[in-house]
Parts: structure tokens; C-alpha cells; sequence
């Protein structure tokens, strides 16, 4: 009786604490934004010499990720009082940055969709970083060695990441239980899972064993098979090889012989209706972004991820990809923007904070280690993948040569209007042509 | 005298003075940037970083280019579709919802409604009734014993698909124009085709069809304009695909000039469109005139 007591005061006073202190929390907030004058006498002579200095940050993530990314910018101005961060949502943010680089009003730091980086910092619109992490003691090891190199264009470093993802193979753990079947771990337990779970009704597909929307995974596939997309020299590129047969011959035995899928069977499915939800696929590879998506529908759908599987010859591949923070050149107070990156993306604390609010897998190696993410079943398999995982090919015309180039080709062959041999000849034509037509310095 | 050219004169200022701000606004905004976008188009301009006269370079390289060619391709099939039945049809509703029956006010509001909504969201709408196997579209030819086809994801009816959801969406505000003509059709006309024992067949083709030339100028032009620019509808269903079939030349220069930062490139392919569109604007003004001439 005495220990339920305990129990209950402890429980009471623990959640009236905790109210305590959000509220103060708030409060804080808004002492902050009244006039410094509130707060100055309380402060030594010389930390109240001047104001402090404002930045500001863009980036295109709004509704719940504004939030976000302004609970960093607040965090970090309640941590010292020289910088003031101030986030401003840019619907349009690349197009909108291109006009401020040249006409001034350039933000001070941004939010960076990594693969972007080769096509500008040739431009000269970016901060090479590299004197300020010298300074700084930060130790590269602390980041995945891909996502900073996706992150350099020359030998100079433009950023450090704030995200890393990779596509990941998730199952419908209930499916793969009515069939008795274990989460495949190659192509050939990939194929058979997949035929075994595949309905059809007729000439209706009723369910796909496994999702083939995205030939834009083509890369991924490829490094199974062991291939690569563009030579070592970044000048060609290189699938027009056996490997690259490996993979066409693959698909077409999935899509075409076995008939797991069907060209725009995912077409339309909103997230409601997302057809791997639904249960209508039964496979599907996708990064650790639909996670959360996925665990909001609860015990309807009960899913698993495992790493993608391996190719014939044993191969493992991903892509890839992930956000940074890059300070444009046009900054007027670079100092300052470093100073906030350096707090977000090389501090444990501040960077898992962010990662365990808006669940992204940081790109800080040391919040990685966190349970959070290092013994977590869903978290886990993302962070084998990123092992293997690389980054797409640098090269400024890379995803024109894929989408312009490669993609249609693949298409026709998927819908059986050419051959393999033709498709990745084709694609290789058209590919090279576009890479040389979209290299940088032309 | 004095005093009526004294007025004129008046009125002429006035009239002046109130176009001035419309006129400035067009000088700024149109004249002044299709000029400088002429100029960019013989530079490298990447927006940011250079700015340099590179000569005709852009239309060399425009020549060579497969994709322009194909997303050309791609537009002019897109019209030879979309602008004969969007006349047809859009005039055939005119005709139908211009008599004076019960009902139809709420049927001409039924007709305009799909121009009211965007693009885009129109567009989201109809990827999910085009699915394949959810879509109610198949689904309501399945009660036939017709299978449909993937509409966005195959090669033949991508295109198909989105001549149908952009005539969806346009036929309405064409009516309305045709229904302001049909308005102007004296109505004597009819009354002494009927007593010359037309029928309503050679009333439409010799009285309403010829009055209505002006209208039909009007929404051809219009409608080619509207054709070869086509962008939101082909971005949203289909992203070009399949096989880029259909991949459209506004969307081809977007992503030049804002993906590749290749500005000057994309400025050289937008002004090689606005001339394809001119020539076509004037062989319609031409085929207007010479019909014209036959009566």
C-alpha cells in the first residue's frame, strides 16, 4: 500500500515537474524575443557589448519539418547569445536561391539536397568548408566517407551531412508468415518469394510479390549484379555491360515471365491507398523516409526490413543519398552559419536530437551509436545497407543521362519494344552524349 | 469643327493617359525580358556564374538535340488530337446546352465546373481514376468485358490519356466563348432558313458555322498556344514517361534551364517554340481568311 503511494506521488510530481518545466521552456522563448535590455544587466559587461548577429537559414521542408528545423534554430540560440538563427521556408528554394546568389539577399546557411552538389559548386555558389573544419578539429571519420564525398566537388568540401538513406527491401512480415517464406537475402529467394506471393485474377492483378515501379533503381540493381553506372574516370558511362544484361534479364523475368508486376500497378495509390500498406505488394524497396509513414498504419500492416539482396555473384549495392547544410558564398556572416552547422551536425547531443524528432538516420556517426537507431529492427537494416551503400556518380549530368537517357530506353524494354542488347546500347549512346553535353564548364 | 478635334484630341490624351500603367506594365514585364531572353539565348548564361557570347552555339546544338526533337514530336501529336476535338466538342456543347430547355443552367455549370479547378490537383485526380487495376475507369469497362490498359504507364495511351484529361478540362471555358457567339447569330437568319425549308443541319452549316468564324479564330489560336506549351498535365500524370513519349517542350526547357542551370540553352529552345508557334498561329489566321474569301 505504502509503495503504491510512492509510486503515484512520484508519477504525479514527475509529470507536474515536466509541465514546470516546458512551461519555462516557453517562457525562455519568449524572454528571448523581447529587447535585449531584459536581459542585459543580468549578463556580464562583456557578453552584453553588442547585439547578436542574425543568420539566416532556408529550406524547403514545411509543415511538421518547419517546425523541426525551427526547434533547432531556437535550441541553438538559447545556447549562447552571439548568433541569432532564423529559419524561413523557401517553397521553391533552388530556383529562388539562383536569383539571390547574383542579386544579393543570399541566405547564410542552407539545407542541401546532397546530389545537387557537383552541379553547383562548380558554379561558385558554394563555401568550401575545409579551412574551417581543419580548424575546428573535426574528425572526418565521424561521417560516412560517401555522403562527404557526395558533399565535395574538386578536393574541397562544401558541407557536412544531416542526413543518410539508403533503400532498404521492406516486406509485409504477414504475407511472407501465410507462405511460410523468410525475407529474401538473394535474387534467386527474391524471385521465388516474389512468385509465391503474386495473385492474379484472370487478367486482373490482384497482388504483386514484389513492386517493380522504379526503374530509376536500376543503379542499385546494377551494383548487385557487380556494375557500375559510369566508368572509375567519371567520364562515360558503363552500363552497357554484362552486368547491366544481368539486371534487364532479371526484370524481364520477373515483370514478364513470372509476372510478379505490372507496368502502373502503383500508379495513382496515394498514402491511404499506397499499395504496399494496402498489402496489395507484398515487396518494396524504399528508404527509411516511408518509415514512419508505415508504422502510423499500426497492426494493419505489420512490415520488416531487411538489407536489398544480393545479386548472382554476391554482390550488395544501394544508393546513397541524404541531406546536408551548405553555406552559399554570397553569406555575409559564414562565421556565424559555421558556428550553427558545427553545433547541429558535429554534436552528438544536437544532432540526434534533431534525427530522433523528425526520424532521419543522422549523418553524424556518433548519434548513430544511440539505441535509438542502433537497436531498433526497423532502424537497424538501413544502417547495414548504408555499409555498402554509394552514392550516385559525380558528375553535374548525371540524372539528366539517367531520366533523358537511360530511363526511356528501359521503359520500351520493360514493355517489350526492344531488346536488352538495344536498350543499354541505346542508353549508352544518348547516355554519353548527355553527359557531355551537361558537363560542367561548357 | 474646332471644338469636335479639340474633343478628339482630348479624348485621344485620355485615352492614353489611362493605357499608360497596362502598357508600362507590358513593356516591363513581356517586352523588355522576351528581348534579353533573345540576347541569352547566344550566351552561355547559367544563371549564376557566367554570362558569356558563345554565338549561335545553343541553335547548333539545338539541331542535334533528340530529345527537343522527340518532345516537338510529342507536342505536334498532342495537337493534331487535342485541338480538332476540343472545337468539336466544345462547340457541340455550345449547340446543345444554347436551347432554352429545363435544366439546362445547371448542365452549362456542370460543363464549365473542371475549368475551375487547377491543373495539378485535377491532374492528382485522375492519375487515381486511370489505374490500372483500382482505377474506376477500368473498372467501369471491366463491366463491359474490356480489360483497360496501365493509361499513364503505357506507350500509346499515355498520350491518349492526356489529350482526354486536358479536353476535361478546357472544353468548358470554350463553350462558355461559344455559347457569347451563338448569342450574337441574329435569329432572322434561322427564321428565313427555315421558311427557305433548311434543315438544321444546313442551318448550322451555312448560317451558325460561318457566323461563328471569329469565335473559331479565337479558340483554334488559343488552343494551339495552349497545345504546344502543354506542361502541368504531362508533369503531373505521366513525369514525360513512358519512354519519354510524353516528354513535352516546356517541360524539356524547364529542366534545362533550372536543373542544368543551362539557361541560355533552354532560352535558345523556347525562342525555336515561340517561332513554331507563330508559324502556326499564321496558317490559321491564313486558313481563317481564305474561307472567309469563299463566302
Amino acid at each position: 500500500m505504502k509503495k503504491w503511494m510512492t509510486v503515484i506521488t512520484a508519477v504525479s510530481l514527475s509529470l507536474s515537474l515536466a509541465a514546470c518545466t516546458t512551461k519555462t521552456a516557453t517562457d525562455q522563448t519568449n524572454t528571448t524575443k523581447q529587447p535585449e535590455s531584459t536581459a542585459a544587466p543580468a549578463t556580464t559587461a562583456a557578453a552584453a557589448k553588442k547585439a547578436p548577429v542574425e543568420i539566416t537559414f532556408w529550406g524547403d521542408w514545411g509543415g511538421e519539418g518547419e517546425k523541426q528545423f525551427v526547434m533547432m534554430a531556437d535550441a541553438f540560440n538559447k545556447s549562447q547569445d552571439r548568433i541569432k538563427v532564423k529559419y524561413v521556408l523557401q517553397e521553391d528554394m533552388i530556383t529562388k536561391f539562383l536569383t539571390a546568389a547574383t542579386s544579393g539577399g543570399s541566405p547564410d546557411i542552407m539545407f542541401w539536397d546532397r546530389w545537387r552538389t557537383s552541379l553547383y559548386a562548380s558554379k561558385n555558389v558554394l563555401q568550401p568548408i575545409d579551412e574551417y573544419v581543419k580548424k575546428d578539429g573535426i574528425n572526418r571519420g565521424d561521417y560516412y566517407e560517401e555522403a562527404l564525398k557526395e558533399l565535395s566537388s574538386g578536393d574541397k568540401l562544401y558541407g557536412l551531412p544531416l542526413t543518410v538513406d539508403a533503400r532498404a527491401l521492406f516486406y509485409n512480415k504477414k504475407l511472407f508468415a501465410e507462405k511460410g517464406l523468410q525475407p529474401p537475402k538473394t535474387w534467386d529467394e527474391l524471385e521465388n518469394a516474389a512468385k509465391q506471393l503474386t495473385i492474379w485474377e484472370g487478367d486482373k492483378l490482384v497482388r504483386s510479390g514484389m513492386s517493380m515501379n522504379d526503374n530509376g533503381l536500376y543503379n542499385m540493381w546494377l551494383q548487385q549484379a557487380g556494375g557500375t553506372m559510369m566508368t572509375s574516370d567519371l567520364k562515360k558511362t558503363n552500363f552497357n555491360t554484362d552486368q547491366g544484361k544481368q539486371v534487364l534479364d532479371f526484370w524481364d523475368k520477373l515483370i514478364n515471365k513470372d509476372k510478379v508486376y505490372k507496368v502502373g500497378f502503383e500508379k495513382g495509390l496515394g498514402e491511404g491507398t499506397d499499395a504496399f500498406v494496402t498489402g496489395k505488394v507484398a515487396m518494396t524497396y524504399t528508404g527509411p523516409w516511408m518509415l514512419s509513414t508505415y508504422k502510423k498504419y499500426g497492426k494493419d500492416l505489420d512490415f520488416g526490413v531487411v538489407p536489398p539482396p544480393t545479386g548472382p555473384s554476391g554482390g550488395k549495392g544501394s544508393v546513397m543519398g541524404g541531406f546536408g547544410l551548405v553555406i552559399p558564398t554570397g553569406s555575409k556572416h559564414k562565421d556565424e552559419a559555421w558556428e550553427f552547422e558545427k553545433w547541429w551536425l558535429a554534436n552528438k547531443d544536437n544532432a540526434l536530437l534533431w534525427a530522433k524528432t523528425s526520424l532521419n538516420l543522422p549523418g553524424f556517426k556518433p548519434a548513430l551509436q544511440d539505441p535509438f537507431f542502433k537497436d531498433d529492427p526497423l532502424w537497424k537494416p538501413f544502417m547495414d545497407t548504408l555499409d555498402f551503400a554509394k552514392i550516385r556518380p559525380q558528375h553535374p549530368g548525371y540524372s539528366v543521362m539517367e531520366v533523358d537517357g537511360l530511363m526511356p530506353n528501359l521503359e520500351l524494354f520493360i514493355q517489350g519494344k526492344q531488346d536488352a542488347a538495344t536498350a543499354l546500347k541505346k542508353g549508352q549512346e544518348q547516355g554519353d552524349k548527355l553527359l557531355e553535353q551537361n558537363a560542367s564548364g561548357k | 469643327m474646332a471644338s469636335i478635334t479639340k474633343l478628339s484630341r482630348h479624348q485621344a490624351r485620355m485615352g492614353y493617359f489611362f493605357i499608360t500603367p497596362t502598357l508600362l506594365l507590358f513593356v516591363i514585364f513581356t517586352v523588355i525580358p522576351v528581348i534579353m531572353a533573345f540576347y541569352l539565348s547566344f550566351t552561355n548564361y547559367d544563371i549564376v556564374s557566367k554570362n558569356d557570347f558563345v554565338g549561335l552555339d545553343n541553335y547548333k546544338r539545338l539541331v542535334d538535340d533528340n530529345i527537343f526533337w522527340t518532345t516537338l514530336k510529342n507536342v505536334l501529336y498532342y495537337s493534331v488530337l487535342y485541338i480538332p476535338l476540343n472545337i468539336a466538342i466544345s462547340l457541340s456543347l455550345a449547340v446543345l446546352f444554347m436551347r432554352k430547355r429545363i435544366g439546362v443552367k445547371l448542365f452549362r455549370t456542370a460543363g464549365y465546373l473542371p475549368t475551375l479547378t487547377s491543373g495539378v490537383a485535377a491532374a492528382t485526380v485522375w492519375i487515381w481514376l486511370l489505374n490500372p487495376e483500382f482505377g474506376l475507369v477500368n473498372d467501369i469497362l471491366s463491366k463491359f468485358g474490356i480489360a483497360g490498359p496501365s493509361w499513364l504507364a503505357e506507350m500509346p495511351y499515355a498520350m491518349i490519356s492526356i489529350v482526354f484529361v486536358t479536353l476535361w478540362q478546357s472544353v468548358g471555358a470554350n463553350m462558355v466563348i461559344y455559347l457569347a457567339g451563338l448569342n450574337g447569330v441574329p435569329e432572322h437568319l434561322y427564321e428565313s432558313a427555315k421558311l427557305d425549308g433548311a434543315n438544321g443541319w444546313q442551318s448550322f452549316r451555312y448560317i451558325t458555322w460561318p457566323a461563328l468564324r471569329p469565335t473559331t479564330f479565337f479558340v483554334s489560336t488559343m488552343a494551339i498556344i495552349g497545345a504546344l506549351q502543354l506542361f502541368d498535365q504531362a508533369f503531373v500524370l505521366t513525369k514525360g514517361g513512358p519512354a519519354n513519349s510524353t516528354k513535352t517542350t516546356v517541360y524539356h526547357i524547364y529542366t534545362q534551364g533550372f536543373g542544368q542551370l543551362q539557361m541560355g540553352y533552354a532560352d535558345a529552345m523556347a525562342f525555336a517554340l515561340s517561332l513554331i508557334i507563330l508559324v502556326f498561329s499564321l496558317v490559321n489566321m491564313k486558313l481563317n481568311k481564305e474561307e472567309d474569301a469563299m463566302i
